[in-house]
Parts: structure tokens; sequence; C-alpha cells
């Protein structure tokens, strides 16, 4: 009995020993958090700046380590499908080209870092994770051709003046050792859909942590109700816009008569 | 500040400029008897609202602003009405027509400069042909000739044409043949361009129809209010280009500017009226043209793909 019982100590050591070694060796973990999670467009909507804020948590070791932390933040709103052209003259004017299509480009996509991407950590770990302008790949199989290049910049230079896409090499801060925060403006042409805050941390070049959040992008109110007559009942939503008109029209006309 | 955001066009504009826009446009339109939307269509993509919305919506706000031009034209016994129903007749049909061909050159990626360059070709002929007309009209009545360009039992060969209708307001007896085209072109044109088509109708029947001036100017403005209509509800239901938002914004100063336009357009001669709206025609076509020719900034352009595409 004395001897089963100590066979039995001895597995349960064992067990606990191997599942304790085959564990994650202990790491430091990143949380955050969006100062919004949902956002509502009303008819005074001209964008909104967002706050991603979290904190690295050493709880896992007992000393935390000195070491270059670096957190890279990545907002993308769901993909669209685009056609970008290419002016080209013919008989003095300038004429759209052929047009190259890109299926998925998201319709907002922000990256904001502590340092440059490239000081952070290696080209393959930056595309494996997606992370950057230049690692999008808008749901086309990129080639290396000259011409094919020019329509991917010209498609992120565009989304980039339009606010649409924005890469900040400085915009994540520290606090202190463990809390960081950035913000991100949202301008008032975002699209509606479900965000994706993904925030990745790193150390000495490797990923060592990610945590990830969404943010709902909505119309509300009469700006919802305008939006959803106009795509389900666009007939109605039509003959209404007309009624509107006729009837502006004829307030014009009785207010400013003078027979 | 008063910065509003448009539901459809997904932006967000200044209410005091659309304000301002629709009026000037509404202003326009009272004077000349015109739509307006040759106007308001470039100016609201130079704003930065995409060419299908600012068609769309510019189609919509010229139906509130002839619909105050139309009653006080009404008011002045301007309108033919029997002339009225027959353009819509061919108006309606032009307006089916031109949604669809938008539709498809929107697909190719073509829109934009077909656009142009029917503008900058109907522009310039119509603008240049009005100008020289009424420069010679002005100079006859310096010249203490009549100025009146109606000369009654003058024939064209309009006049040879079947299918005659008695339009007594206009005192004319002609083919319903011509007004039926001009009807059809304009429904057309505001289908496409985004325009009331009023620069192409009211001359065309001036010279072709040779109706009276006044009566032309009432008449093309009736006219406008069914065939924008139509062209409203098209848009919205197959290309969902229409921001009511905006419409509105435009409409609210578009109804007081066409007020003051009719008084305006009261105190200048048919000729004078007519050389001022040619010089304008002409502004439109020229800055088109130069977009059109001078080496864009940016070569390149994204657009969405349409959904059914």
């Amino acid at each position: 009995m004395r001897t089963l019982l100590t066979l039995v100590a001895i597995l349960l050591g064992l067990a606990m020993a191997t599942a304790h070694a085959a564990g994650p060796p202990p790491s430091d973990e990143v949380v955050s958090d969006i100062s919004t999670r949902e956002i509502a467009i009303k008819s005074n909507f001209a964008g909104i700046e967002i706050l991603i804020f979290g904190s690295i948590d050493f709880s896992a070791r007992p000393a935390p380590e000195t070491g270059a932390y670096d957190v890279v933040v990545v907002i993308r709103a769901p993909g669209q499908a685009i056609v970008a052209r290419r002016k080209q003259r013919m008989a003095g004017i300038w004429v759209n080209g052929p047009g190259v299509t890109y299926p998925d480009v998201p319709g907002f996509y922000a990256v904001l870092s502590t340092r440059p991407l490239r000081a952070i950590t290696s080209e393959e770990t930056l595309k494996s994770l997606g992370v950057g302008l230049g690692n999008l790949d808008f749901g086309r199989s990129s080639t290396n051709d000259a011409n094919e290049q020019s329509f991917r910049s010209a498609v992120i230079d565009l989304k980039e003046r339009q606010m649409l896409f924005q890469e900040d090499d400085g915009g994540v801060a520290f606090i202190g050792r463990s809390l960081f925060r950035t913000s991100v403006d949202l301008p008032a042409n975002v699209p509606i859909g479900r965000y994706t805050a993904d925030v990745y941390l790193f150390r000495d070049g490797q990923a060592i942590s990610e945590n990830h959040s969404t943010l709902k992008v909505n119309k509300v109110g009469f700006e919802q109700a305008v939006y959803l007559l106009a795509f389900r009942h666009s007939f109605i939503y039509g003959l209404i816009a007309v009624v509107i008109a006729v009837i502006a029209g004829l307030i014009g006309w009785v207010a400013f008569r003078r027979e | 500040m008063f910065q509003v955001y448009l539901p459809i066009a997904e932006m967000s504009v200044n209410l005091l400029v659309m304000l301002g826009l629709g009026a000037a446009v509404g202003f326009l339109s009272g004077m000349f008897g015109v739509g307006g939307g040759f106007l308001l269509t470039p100016f609201l993509i130079f704003s930065g609202v995409s060419a299908p919305i600012a068609v769309a919506t510019g189609a919509n706000q010229v139906v509130a602003t002839s619909v105050s031009g139309a009653l006080a034209q009404w008011r002045r016994n301007n309108i033919d009405f029997r002339m009225g129903t027959v353009l819509i007749a061919g108006g309606v049909v032009g307006a089916v027509i031109g949604v669809l061909l938008l539709k498809v050159l929107r697909e190719a990626g073509q829109a934009g400069l077909v656009i142009s360059l029917t503008y900058v070709a109907l522009l310039g002929a119509i603008g240049g042909l009005m100008l020289a007309e009424s420069i010679r009209a002005i100079r006859r009545a310096r010249a203490g000739r009549p100025a009146s360009g109606r000369r009654p039992g003058q024939h064209n060969w309009v006049h040879g044409l079947p299918l005659k209708i008695r339009f007594p307001r206009s005192r004319l007896y002609i083919s319903s043949i011509p007004p039926l085209v001009i009807g059809w072109v304009v429904g057309l044109l505001t289908a496409f361009l985004g325009v009331s088509g009023g620069f192409v109708m009211v001359p065309a029947m001036i010279y072709l129809l040779r109706m009276p001036t006044n009566i032309v100017i009432g008449t093309s403005t009736f006219q406008i209010i069914f065939v924008t209509a139509v062209v409203t509800i098209l848009h919205a239901s197959l290309n969902h280009s229409l921001d009511v938002v905006l419409a509105l914004m435009l409409a609210a100063g578009g109804v007081m500017g066409g007020q003051f336009g009719v008084r305006a357009g009261q105190k200048l001669r048919g000729e004078q009226l007519r050389a001022l709206l040619a010089l304008l025609v002409l502004a439109v076509a020229a800055r088109l043209l130069f977009d059109l020719v001078l080496k864009p900034e940016d070569l390149y352009t994204i657009t969405p793909v349409l959904k059914g595409a």
C-alpha cells in the first residue's frame, strides 16, 4: 500500500514536472484596449480621434528583464474591392487606361509604432504578420513587375492622401516602463464596419505577445435610416427625395412670392 | 463649425458652402430658365463629392429649383403646357437610356472622360452659336432696328414634318416630332450629365421651333421638373448614388436664389440674357477642356468596384 502511494506521488510529480516543461517559458504579455468600442456616425461626424492604450504585464517573471521593448499597433477596417487606373495621353487629352483590380484593400489601415518598423524587426516577420503599408497584399499576389508595383504604390499613395492609410513611426509612446499609448485620427470618410486593433509586443526583434480588440464603426439614428433606406428600398428613397425637393420648391415659392 | 456628415457620400461638408452653392445655382436657374446642373455637377465634384453622387444629387436639387421657378413662370402665364407634355414624353424615354448608359460607362471606367468630352462639345457649340447670335441681335438693337429674332410667317424645315399639333400658347402649328426629339435628348443629358438640359432645350426651342423666348423659359422649367424627378428615382434605384442630405442643403439654398434670379431675369432684355448665358456656358466648357488637356496632377485614380458589376 505504501509503495503504491509512493508510486502515485512520483507519477503525479513527474506529470506536473513535464507539464511545466512543455509550457512556454515565462514571457511578458501585452494587454491593451481602445478608448471606445463603438463609433457612431451622426450628422455632425467630422472624423474622430481614438486612443489605444495598454501595458506590458511583467508578472509572469520574478524580475523584468531590461531590454528594448517595442509596440506596434495596427488598426484595420474590412477590405473592399477597388480598381486602380492610370491616365495616358491620347490625341492630346488624358484618358483612363486599363485598370488593375485589387479585391481586398482595407477600407482603413493605420500602423503606429514606437520606432521605424525596420528598426524593430525583420522584413520577413513584418510580412508574415501583414504589418506595414508595404506588406499589404490587397488580395492580389504581387509580382516584381515594375508596372504592377507602380499601381500598388499609387493605391497606397492615394489612400494615404485621403487619410485612409496612415503610418506613424513614432506614434506609440511609452509612459514609464510598462504603459504605452497612441492615438489615431479616423477621418470623416472612414468606411463603416467592424475594425480590428492588433497590438504586437516586440523584444529584440521577436514578436513575443499580441493582443486583439475590435471596434465597430456604425451609422446611427437618422444617418443609419437614410443609409438603409437608400440601399434596401431604393425606389421609395428616390420617391421621398423627389417629394422633399418638390416641397422645398413650393416653400421657396410661397415664402418669396410678392404678388 | 457647420460641418454636416453626408450618409451616402460618406464625407463631411460645410453647411454654409453647400447652401451658398445651391443659392448661386438657383439664382442662375431662375434668371435663365436653365436648371443650373451644368454648374452644380462640376462644382460638387470640385468639392470632393464623387461624380455619380454629384450627378444624381444634382438632378434631385434641380427638381426643387425648377418647381419654384416653374410656379413663378406659371404666374406670368409663360408655360405652354401642351408643349411641355410632349417634351416630357420624349424626356422620360431619354432618361431611362441615359441612366443605363452611365452605368455601363462607369463599369468600364470611362464615365468621367465621356462626360467631360460631351460637356465640352455641347457647351462649346451651343455657347458659341448663342453668343454670335445675341451679339448680332444687340448690334441690330443699337442700330435702331427691331431686335426680335422671331419673324412670324418665316418657315424652316421643321414645318415640313408630319404629326402636326397646334400649340395655342406658343402660337405655333408644328409637327410633334421635333419637340419629342428635343425632349429625348434633354432626358438623355439629364440622366447622363446631371444637367437639366436647359442649355440645349432653350436654344433649340428658340431657334428650331421659333417659340417666343419668355414661353421657352417657362416651358423648359416646367419640363425640367418631371425629367429630373424621373432621373433622381432611376439613379437612386439603379446606382444608389443619391445623397438626400446633400440634396436638401442644396435645395434650401436653391429655392432662395431661384426667386431672386427670376426677378433679375425680368430686368434684362432677351438678347442680353442670351449673351450672358452664352458667356457662362463657354466659361464652363473652357474649364472642362483645360482639365482634359493639361497633364493631371494625379495620373492614377482609384474607384470602388461597383456592387453587382
